[in-house]
């Protein structure tokens, strides 16, 4: 699939790489359909405090911007590191932490696709009179009969991050390519080998990008004042007797559904049912508890058009595989109806709509 | 391959020069020669020859003996050197304070701030935002305790020219010793160091389109210089270390040009202002800073509003133009050259200027094409700058 020229000219495309594999084969696929591609990878966390094997021991460079600057080079294109350090902050870690002590377990990844790649790179994007923005993202972009672009998931079920997408406007996806989102990872692997990409082999990222190895928790507390986690502390009750079983030292060190790690010598296994922010309670209780079929949410953001009553496929979090549910509107959102009770319902994290595997919209889950 | 760069311009040479064709043209002879130095016998001959001369031309060029010359890895190399060897040899001596400028490069203000960790006493002098010395604060910390006074002979940024053959009278006269970090004038502006009388002065290669690493530190005859590197008392034992023959003959080569340096000096001048006075006409709302002041004559250094720097900088750059702003890391939040912000610029305004410092090969055309490229690219981010205010409003 080669690119078609606009006004004799071949197009121009931003591509946001992140050093990973991805976005590092979506640029090299650019390049090959004859798309002018410029490389921007997006500086989004101070790496001066990072040991030496970790940042590489220079100013302004991690291993990942060396990763994606090695790449560019080996494809011909220019390159940027874009500063995003200060908006990155204030629109993804402080709602982060902020979810987290309101007893929520947050989704920074959208976050960072609204505020960051879908709005700051889409204004780079302008700027430098690019044509499109793509990603590595995989989810694809498919005309429908009118010509109109539309968002659909991944050939790769598994790897699907459509998810993640649905704040995107409306009137940006015409501006979007998702280079990969047709392939499948070991696809994009062998691609990469290839292609003689440098960081051919590297790993997946895990899990969200600022938090690292070393757990959400520690995280948080590297972040937060001490004093104001201490006056998060409180009790775990037993729903619905309201037997108090132990003290916890932290909502924030809870999400809905844990299991493991709750702090209590008890001989069955009980699962976090609620989290209560006014009194810091945490409940739980038996598995049974955390099924639900009614689900609020608010603050949604449409792509394409939902009708009231429609019976559509809908996420919970990113790893759920999707369930069909009624679609009421409500005055701050909508109310989903679903047809198969649901397990571990979170807030802070989105519902996310589907209509034959195209992604309409979503909004946050806030039960 | 690279996007639209079909004939690219460079317009940074106060980051760095290309080489001078003389380099490349007679570079080889100098590869075969490979000798040490420091060794005896024909092929140590050959390397010593090498260095000889080259400390002769640069001698020459700079109006001082050749024995004046140590030859380092560069400019920080220099600045360093001699603040550690000042403080050393006056530490529990009652002249034992620093005076240096606010506008100084990090290789002089991270090494002050350093001694004065180890206890040294070190007064910094503003520079006010109509780009004078503050003589009163100068005058008023100068004195029998001053060890050495510190201050560059031209910034980076704005080319602001301090008077060094003034900082230099009064300090003497105070009997302290003074150092001039010289990097940035060197092949812009003639630079004669009998006439400045400073005692030290550093330089940098890559500066004067010699190689990198490569540098060298004037310290004149009578000052005990202690050596920043020991170990083979090469440099007479000033910088040990075997020495950088190529970068050390590049620099005796470029030295030979000296002579056009007023001449390239007048002529960047006009090439400079001319451009300065297009730009004002053409795009609205720039100020050039230190327009009115003493300062090199390659370099402009522009605040556009409303213009961000790092994406202007990228838009010029695709369009072929390489230029730099006022702050020198792309990522995390670099500290913007002081000099901007003694000027009364904000941080932000700070690092969104944009610094153009033309060199020996710059012509009038490469800059008539890239106010043409400045001017589209502003007006055009100018433009999608409003519609995002407009798009917020709405």
């Amino acid at each position: 699939m080669m690119a078609n020229l606009i006004n004799g000219r071949k197009p121009r495309v931003l591509v946001a790489m992140s050093g990973g594999v991805d976005s590092s084969v979506a640029a090299g696929l650019l390049v090959r359909q004859g798309y002018e591609v410029i490389g921007a990878t997006m500086q989004v966390w101070d790496y001066s405090s990072c040991e030496i094997d970790e940042g590489n021991g220079t100013c302004c460079s991690s291993l990942d911007v060396d990763d994606a600057r090695s790449v560019a080079d080996r494809l011909g294109i220019s390159f940027y590191v874009l500063n995003c350090e200060a908006k990155f902050k204030a629109a993804v870690i402080d709602p982060f932490l902020k979810a987290y002590l309101e007893g929520q377990t947050p989704l920074p990844c959208v976050n960072c696709n609204t505020y960051l790649k879908f709005d700051h790179l889409i204004r780079k994007m302008k700027e430098l009179e690019c044509d499109y923005l793509a990603t590595g993202h995989y989810a694809q972009i498919i005309e429908d009969e009118n010509g109109k672009p539309r968002i659909f998931t991944s050939e790769d079920d598994w790897k699907d991050q459509t998810y993640f997408l649905f704040t995107i406007e409306p009137e940006v996806v015409k501006h979007l390519l998702f280079p990969i989102g047709h392939l499948k990872k070991p696809q994009v692997r062998e691609m990469a080998v290839e292609m003689n990409l440098a960081n051919a082999q590297k790993k997946d990222s895990q899990g969200i990008c600022f938090v690292g190895n070393q757990g959400y928790g520690k995280f948080i507390e590297s972040q937060v004042d001490h004093k104001i986690l201490a006056s998060k502390a409180g009790w775990l009750r037993r729903f619905p007797s309201g037997e108090k079983m132990a003290q916890h030292s932290g909502i924030h060190l809870f999400t809905y559904g844990q299991s493991k790690g709750l702090g209590m010598d008890h001989h069955e296994k009980l699962f976090v049912l609620k989290i209560e922010t006014d009194t810091n309670t945490v409940w739980v209780g038996d598995e049974q508890y955390l099924y639900r079929n009614d689900v609020e949410v608010i603050d949604p953001h449409l792509i394409d058009e939902v009708k009231d009553g429609e019976i559509l496929d809908v996420k919970i979090r990113y790893s759920h595989k999707g369930s069909a549910a009624q679609i009421f509107k409500t005055e701050n959102g909508f109310r989903l109806k679903f047809l198969e009770p649901q397990r571990a319902v979170t807030p802070g994290q989105a519902a996310v709509m589907y209509r034959n595997k195209q992604l309409l919209g979503g909004g946050w889950i806030s039960l | 391959m690279k996007l639209e760069k079909k004939s690219p311009i460079y317009l940074d040479f106060n980051a760095t020069s290309p080489i001078a064709s003389e380099i490349a043209e007679n570079i080889g002879p100098v590869l075969a020669a490979w000798g040490n130095p420091s060794s005896i016998h024909w092929a140590g001959q050959q390397t010593k020859k090498i260095i000889r001369e080259a400390r002769l031309s640069l001698a020459k060029a700079l109006n001082i003996s050749p024995l004046e010359i140590v030859f380092t890895s560069g400019g920080s190399e220099a600045n360093n050197t001699v603040l550690l060897s000042v403080f050393e040899k006056n530490q529990g001596s009652n002249r034992n304070q620093f005076i240096t400028s606010a506008i100084e490069h990090p290789s002089v203000l991270k090494t002050l701030e350093k001694l004065e960790g180890k206890g040294a006493i070190v007064h910094r002098i503003e520079i006010n935002s109509a780009g004078e010395l503050n003589w009163t604060h100068f005058k008023k910390v100068l004195g029998p305790q001053t060890a050495l006074v510190s201050m560059m002979l031209a910034n980076n940024e704005t080319g602001l020219i301090l008077p060094i053959e003034e900082i230099t009278r009064l300090s003497h006269a105070a009997g302290a010793q003074v150092h001039t970090d010289a990097v940035q004038a060197l092949g812009k502006i003639p630079v004669d160091l009998e006439q400045l009388k400073v005692d030290y002065a550093s330089f940098s290669a890559h500066k004067f389109y010699a190689l990198k690493g490569c540098g060298f530190l004037f310290s004149r005859k009578g000052n005990d210089l202690q050596a920043l590197i020991l170990g083979g008392g090469q440099e007479r034992h000033r910088r040990s270390g075997t020495e950088n023959t190529v970068g050390i003959w590049a620099m005796g080569k470029v030295a030979e040009r000296a002579l056009e340096i007023p001449l390239q000096a007048e002529r960047l001048q006009v090439l400079r202002d001319q451009m300065e006075k297009k730009i004002k006409i053409e795009i609205t709302s720039v100020q050039v800073n230190h327009q009115k002041n003493n300062r090199l004559p390659n370099t402009s250094s522009l605040v556009i509003a409303g213009v961000d720097g790092e994406t202007l900088l990228m838009s010029l750059d695709v369009k072929g133009f390489a230029v730099s702003t006022g702050a020198a890391c792309s990522s995390g939040n670099p500290e913007p050259n002081p000099v901007l912000l003694s000027l009364g610029l904000s941080r932000e305004e700070a690092q969104a200027s944009l610094r153009v410092s033309f060199g020996w090969t710059t012509t009038a055309d490469q800059v008539q094409d890239f106010v043409e490229a400045l001017k589209s690219v502003v007006i055009r981010l100018r433009e999608l700058q409003d519609l995002n205010i407009s798009e917020a409003q709405a």
